[in-house]
């Protein structure tokens, strides 16, 4: 039974402590996160929800090893991942960041196609060179019809809405062919239509590909409506995980975030829907 | 009953398919086109040579060219004597001063191009970051203890020079890496105050010579190239190509560093691993560029930039791209120094900063709102 259950884990994040700065003036930082221990399924859809600064994007980071642990271990299906090479990683874990900025203007089809990387050789004198092939223009084709960016594929990046360029670094992330995507407030740049459109097709790939889809957001209800499993994180720390209709309860929410809210049913869907109060939201914060 | 639900679908995206798939690709640079653009421009480059060669003191005419350098490709020797004086003012003269212009202008260019992917900035460049003038400083030093007597690979010249564009480049990134990324005001200041300061101790180091030297020293400042011999060409184009090539090997790398580094690593680029590469091959590059022509501004900014909104931003062409263009562009502005007061010559940094110059101020007022970061 606990082999099972360890084989199936995508993630095993374990006493997990991280901040920011370097060793000598460290100290002084706080503990973004402050020991984490969770697992994350293999083929689950995680919501990571938590007031501003409790470390979500830190911990989505973590997951994609952009950033380091200082104390304790994440394995990424069993293998510990401070062993494991950045390119490693990046052929089964993708990050689709809160927002990107790109300095030059790449068009969209050039940025879909930088997510072959991992995928091609790149080492060696003529490592730069080596040309993107029938089969990376076929994902890339695929992931951007998936996120609705192709009409724009010869737009610059630069010069897209924040929504396009939003949908078209998710269509980077899926031409990684990720076993794992993470998304850090994947829908904070979208209009209703796309936000909707980006909730259904992470079922749909999650239920297609059996991809595990991690992904942060400050919208309850979005996080309730899409999420198998949720995650709250207050100051760095687990509150609490499990289905959204054990997290998102008035008596679990109120004290993390700092305010009244009331919970009744989604319409449709019967999942826990989550609105402020009328009047004046009363804050039990001083 | 899948079947019959799907092939409606199927059929209609592949009938929108077809003439989608035309324009989506149009900007996906394929080897061919790479070398299409690459043989183009090497043609374009083979003839700013040739017609740089017809140009100086003395004007020799394209028929008379093509004779000496048939001529000399079948047997140097042999095509020097049938030649005569033109003969040897082309081929001993004007030719291996061509051939450094080519060299050092191509070398600042792929240095420019590949420094402004690694600080997201396309007004990065060796003579603005202060990276020239630390190499300055450094072979002023060199100059100075009298360690850097020869200009070649003896010489400490060279090294020295390396170590001062080594500092400059490290101070710039550690301004950048303070800020997460490096912004254009910053970037800017970063220059303007380093550059002050190694003019200042390079003032002080010529006011320190006697003045001989360093009336020497002020034109090898401003930028001057002087003919070399050919063994010394040939080590010298080694070395330069060495160090090119392995700013190519990071094109793909520099492409993803463009999103940022998170992005990058995200992406599975060994960061830390390509900006080293990157650095310390720019150091290098500058250090031997400054040693042989002094500082010459501006090309390794222009160059890139002219490159980018032409052929776009992918650098597995915008670095060959702006090798070959860099190359061309100082042979040009070479040969402009040479003839336009010939027999005088002005120093080719002259040249080069009075065109480009104005090209920085149009990028900083014209395009601002998008190099605002």
């Amino acid at each position: 039974m606990r082999r099972e259950s360890e084989r199936d884990a995508a993630y095993q994040v374990d006493h997990l402590k991280f901040r920011y700065g370097n060793e000598r003036n460290g100290a002084a930082a706080p503990w973004v996160l402050n020991g984490l221990t969770f697992e994350i399924q293999a083929g689950e859809i995680l919501g990571v929800i938590g007031p501003n600064g409790s470390g979500k994007t830190s911990l989505l980071k973590l997951l994609a090893q952009v950033l380091r642990p200082h104390e304790g271990t994440i394995r990424l299906f069993g293998r510990e991942m401070r062993a494991m090479s950045q390119n490693v990683v990046a052929r089964s874990v993708a990050l689709v960041p809160q927002d990107t900025q790109v300095a030059f203007p790449f068009s969209i089809t050039e940025v879909v196609l930088m997510g072959r990387f991992p995928h091609h050789r790149h080492t060696g004198l003529l490592g730069g060179f080596g040309w993107d092939g029938p089969e990376d223009l076929r994902l890339a084709e695929q992931a951007m019809r998936e996120t609705d960016v192709l009409q724009l594929a010869d737009r610059s990046i630069g010069d897209v809405s924040g929504g396009e360029r939003q949908r078209a670094i998710i269509a980077r992330a899926l031409a990684q062919e990720p076993h794992i995507l993470l998304l850090d407030e994947p829908t904070a740049f979208l209009d209703l239509h796309h936000q909707l459109e980006i909730g259904v097709l992470l079922r749909r790939l999650n239920d297609e590909r059996r991809l595990t889809v991690v992904l942060s957001s400050h919208d309850l209800n979005l996080a309730s409506q899409c999420c198998d499993r949720l995650l709250l994180l207050d100051k760095g720390m687990v509150v609490r995980l499990g289905r959204p209709e054990e997290v998102i309860r008035p008596e679990v929410i109120e004290p993390v975030y700092h305010c009244r809210v009331l919970v009744d049913r989604h319409p449709e869907s019967g999942m826990p829907r989550v609105t402020l109060p009328s009047g004046k939201p009363a804050t039990s914060r001083q | 009953m899948s079947q019959s639900g799907t092939s409606p679908t199927d059929l209609g995206s592949c009938s929108s398919a077809a003439p989608a798939r035309v324009s989506w690709q149009t900007s996906v640079l394929t080897s061919g086109r790479w070398l299409v653009i690459i043989l183009g421009l090497g043609c374009v480059s083979l003839l700013v040579l040739i017609v740089s060669l017809r140009f100086g003191a003395e004007t020799v005419g394209f028929s008379e060219i093509v004779r000496i350098l048939l001529l000399a490709v079948q047997d140097e020797r042999a095509g020097l004597e049938s030649a005569g004086a033109v003969g040897v003012i082309m081929l001993q003269v004007r030719l291996p001063r061509i051939f450094l212009a080519f060299l050092v202008g191509g070398c600042l260019a792929t240095v420019g191009a590949g420094l402004q992917a690694l600080l997201r900035n396309p007004l990065a460049d060796p003579y603005v970051l202060g990276i020239s003038s630390g190499a300055a400083f450094g072979a002023a030093v060199a100059m100075l203890l009298g360690i850097g007597t020869s200009l070649f690979a003896v010489s400490a010249l060279p090294l020295c020079a390396f170590l001062g564009g080594l500092l400059s480049i490290l101070v710039v990134y550690r301004i950048t890496i303070s800020y997460g990324y490096l912004p254009v005001h910053t970037l800017l200041l970063a220059g303007v105050i380093l550059n002050a300061i190694f003019s200042a101790l390079i003032m002080f180091i010529t006011s320190m010579m006697d003045p001989n030297r360093s009336f020497g020293m002020m034109t090898w400042l401003m930028g001057t190239l002087t003919a070399p011999d050919y063994p010394a060409l040939g080590v010298l184009a080694l070395y330069f190509l060495l160090g090119m090539l392995v700013l190519f090997s990071q094109a793909r790398s520099l492409n993803l560093l463009t999103l940022g580094e998170e992005a990058a690593r995200a992406l599975g680029v060994e960061v830390e691993t390509v900006k080293r590469t990157v650095f310390f091959s720019a150091a290098l590059l500058v250090g031997a560029i400054v040693s042989v022509s002094g500082m010459i501004g501006f090309i390794g900014m222009v160059v890139p930039h002219a490159v980018r909104m032409v052929h776009g931003p992918d650098h597995r062409l915008l670095l060959p791209a702006s090798a070959l263009a860099g190359g061309s562009f100082l042979v040009a502005a070479d040969t402009v120094a040479r003839t336009i007061l010939a027999p005088a010559e002005i120093p080719v940094g002259v040249v080069t900063a009075l065109a480009g110059g104005p090209f920085f101020i149009y990028l900083l007022v014209a395009r601002k709102g998008r190099l605002a970061v």
